[in-house]
């Protein structure tokens, strides 16, 4: 390994310098402000921990947060699956595997927002109307209730995400050697077995960055949550970020918003790194 | 500052291109020394060009601002009101032209956006408007250090009674009201006619759940979905426009004893869920996810229901649709408080425009000159009736110009008195829609009593104010 110069740290002073202006001063200055009584517009005092005892007794954030949980632990399982078996199908020999794979790959092309007001269409317009020609109650008043709204947001994220997954998963399974494959079909083993003793092990690389991506979205999702339900009915599919956002900005408790965003912080990186070393403790090496 | 940085920038590359070659040639690598050297001149200019370009940039800001030298004022608005921008710039271009030492700017961040944290990202970026609007007693107090006292202006003295109260802090008048609003039941007269029933006559509780009744039994001859849109989504809908009508009595009326109140008791709570009840009953389900575009554009406006629960400001988008029906199909009924006033609507001021006393002192002398302008000279005046549409909140005006149904019928319910002031404003921040919205929400979807919505509104209301 090269030593480290001046030269070294002089190349990586500008992303360095991107790096303290853009994401470590803002981190710095907003635990500063989550132990002060800042409202947006100035500081008047500091109240130590106040805002952080407060939101451990706090519904709203409580909820949100359990939400988020449930929320993420569905749609990664979804994502996950249904990219791994996008991923499985354009790897094989089909005529229309391009044009399948930038098909699958597209709606991650869609902004949040403008998905988020297309399902909401398709939820509450499209649902109804074929509702009622089937004769199904079930179809009818979608993203009304908690729970179709719940299911709503899954599918929209599924829907999103899994193409944008199934990428990752095509570039590992093409990486896996055909001699390989070939080597356990000469031995006996049949296409589950393949998959699972030999494929399987060789992409656990693919699920280390995939879950890590699938978690860390599903997390932080806002936009998607705000324009497919925007929270309701009565605040049920509000997410952490739409909570600390209203927090800051419908109730002007920035303060307080800050407090929480630095423990939603700390929960998000907590399970991310958590995630990566469980996962890279089980990666083969090649 | 800016030649600083400049200056700085120009040892910075010195420096670091002697200290590359002194590493360099200790090592003795002398081939790759101009490859290395071309490099770091590359990212230093690169550098420079980053600090330089805002640097450049606060020259061009400065000219513009200090203008000392030629005497041209900058004003900087603003504002909210996505829905009057353009009559509203085309306006400031005619001030422009009139008093040639004055240029305005204007920004407008509204309709869906959020005004207030738009603003207060601008005053934190350090380009601080010089006009800006604010809504009540709350704003007044978060932003009173940056608010100039208007006390003196034309605009404040022309100002209807009353219509001061919410921004009038130790004496001092903050802020000029935008203009005037109101909203109540907006009804479809072709549809009420076509079911014989005569609106004059709904001036109560019974006569307006008489006529409901009578729609929702003739709902297929009628060709509606349902009497009622109720956008129990849009908590501003329920939370503060409806919840105003009965709350208001119990605070007089007056934004600011509700801004200073300990506590609500919902007095009229039983009016309250009477007709909350009833537009739930007769509306389009599933209520608690139906929006106002869906509740104006959507149902109301294809007259696809007979009645809704909006406000003068919805005439824009009916008319969008089908101006004929905007003309002349649509009028305001009242929102009946039993126990209270049941033949009246609420009307009150939206928001109103403060003047930043950062600014300097001119900027500060033209901005108050401009609102004078606009509010009370004879051109200024038309411009309001004839381009804005407002329902004027200031003496003077001919009333009988206002072109709209429902601005016209909004001025005729204040003229004769028969209103129900505005108190939301002076709600705790984000009680509202937040929480008193949200609970109906619940209450909507049957998750809780009309007991609990109290309770627990109340309780909060109470622990925002201790």
């Amino acid at each position: 390994m090269r030593k480290k110069d001046l030269t070294y740290w002089f190349f990586l002073f500008p992303a360095l310098l991107a790096l303290a202006v853009v994401v470590v001063a803002p981190l710095v200055v907003g635990v500063y402000y989550s132990f002060t009584d800042w409202n947006g517009i100035q500081v008047k005092e500091y109240v130590g921990f106040k805002h952080y005892i407060e939101l451990f007794h706090d519904k709203e954030f409580i909820n949100s947060l359990w939400f988020t949980t449930k929320f993420s632990i569905v749609s990664i399982i979804l994502i996950n699956t249904f990219g791994l078996s996008l991923a499985l199908i354009v790897t094989t020999k089909l005529k229309t595997n391009k044009i399948l794979r930038t098909i699958f790959f597209m709606p991650n092309l869609i902004g949040g927002l403008i998905l988020g007001f297309i399902w909401q269409f398709i939820f509450t317009k499209a649902f109804a109307s074929f509702g009622s020609i089937i004769g199904s109650e079930k179809l009818q008043g979608w993203l009304s209730t908690p729970e179709t709204g719940f299911w709503g947001l899954v599918i929209l994220m599924s829907w999103q995400m899994s193409g944008y997954i199934m990428v990752i998963y095509v570039s590992y399974l093409e990486g896996v050697s055909k001699e390989l494959v070939e080597a356990a079909e000469i031995d006996g083993a049949n296409v589950f077995q393949r998959f699972w003793y030999v494929v399987f092990p060789l992409v656990a690389p693919a699920f280390t960055v995939s879950l890590f991506l699938t978690l860390s979205n599903t997390f932080k999702l806002y936009d998607q949550n705000l324009s497919l339900t925007g929270g309701g009915p009565y605040n049920s599919t509000q997410m952490v970020a739409m909570e600390i956002f209203n927090t800051a900005f419908s109730q002007y408790n920035m303060a307080y918003a800050q407090a929480k965003a630095v423990i939603f912080f700390i929960i998000v990186a907590a399970i991310a790194l958590l995630q990566v070393y469980l996962n890279k403790k089980r990666e083969v090496e090649m | 500052m800016c030649k600083r940085f400049r200056i700085l920038n120009y040892f910075f590359i010195l420096i670091m291109q002697t200290l590359a070659n002194e590493n360099l040639s200790q090592r003795g690598r002398e081939k790759v020394k101009n490859k290395w050297r071309a490099g770091l001149l590359a990212m230093s200019l690169g550098i420079t060009g980053i600090l330089t370009g805002c640097g450049s940039n606060e020259d061009s800001s400065n000219e513009g601002t200090s203008g000392s030298k030629n005497k041209q004022v900058t004003i900087d608005v603003f504002q909210f009101k996505v829905e009057f921008k353009d009559q509203f710039e085309k306006v400031a271009k005619d001030y422009e032209n009139e008093h040639k030492d004055v240029k305005i700017n204007i920004t407008t961040v509204g309709g869906g956006e959020d005004y207030g944290a738009a603003l207060r990202s601008k005053f934190a970026s350090g380009k601080e408007p010089s006009i800006y609007n604010i809504g009540g007693p709350q704003d007044v107090a978060d932003w009173q250090d940056k608010l100039a006292d208007l006390s003196d202006s034309g605009a404040a003295g022309a100002a209807l009674e009353g219509t001061l109260d919410g921004v009038t802090l130790d004496g001092k008048v903050l802020g000029v009201p935008y203009n005037q609003e109101g909203y109540g039941f907006i009804y479809n007269k072709n549809i009420f006619k076509k079911a014989g029933i005569d609106p004059t006559t709904i001036t109560d509780y019974a006569s307006l759940e008489k006529a409901v009744k009578e729609l929702d039994s003739k709902k297929k001859e009628l060709g509606i979905q349902s009497v009622f849109a109720l956008p129990g989504k849009e908590t501003w809908v329920t939370g503060l426009h409806l919840s105003n009508t009965f709350l208001a009595p119990e605070f007089d009326n007056n934004v600011l004893t509700a801004y200073d109140a300990k506590k609500v008791d919902f007095k009229y709570g039983d009016a309250f869920k009477k007709i909350l009840d009833l537009q739930n009953q007769y509306s389009v389900q599933p209520t608690v996810s139906l929006d106002y575009s869906k509740q104006v554009e959507e149902l109301f406006s294809l007259q696809k229901v007979a009645i809704i629960q909006q406000g003068n400001w919805i005439y824009g988008s009916i008319a969008g649709i089908d101006e004929e029906f905007a003309n002349n199909g649509i009028g305001i009924l009242p929102i009946p408080v039993e126990g209270y006033k049941e033949d009246s609507i609420p009307v009150g001021i939206p928001m109103y425009w403060g003047v930043n006393n950062n600014a300097e002192k001119e900027v500060i002398e033209a901005s108050k000159e401009f609102l004078d302008w606009l509010y009370t000279s004879e051109k200024g005046k038309e411009t309001v009736i004839n381009d804005f549409k407002f329902i004027p909140a200031y003496s003077g005006y001919d009333a009988s110009k206002i072109s709209d149904p429902l601005s016209k019928a909004v001025y005729e319910y204040a003229n004769e008195g028969k209103t129900i002031g505005w108190t939301f404003m002076g709600y705790p921040t984000g009680w509202g829609q937040d929480e008193l919205g949200v609970q109906i929400q619940k209450y909507l979807s049957k998750k809780a009593s009309w007991d609990e919505v109290v309770n627990t509104t109340k309780k909060s209301w109470e622990d925002n104010r201790k």
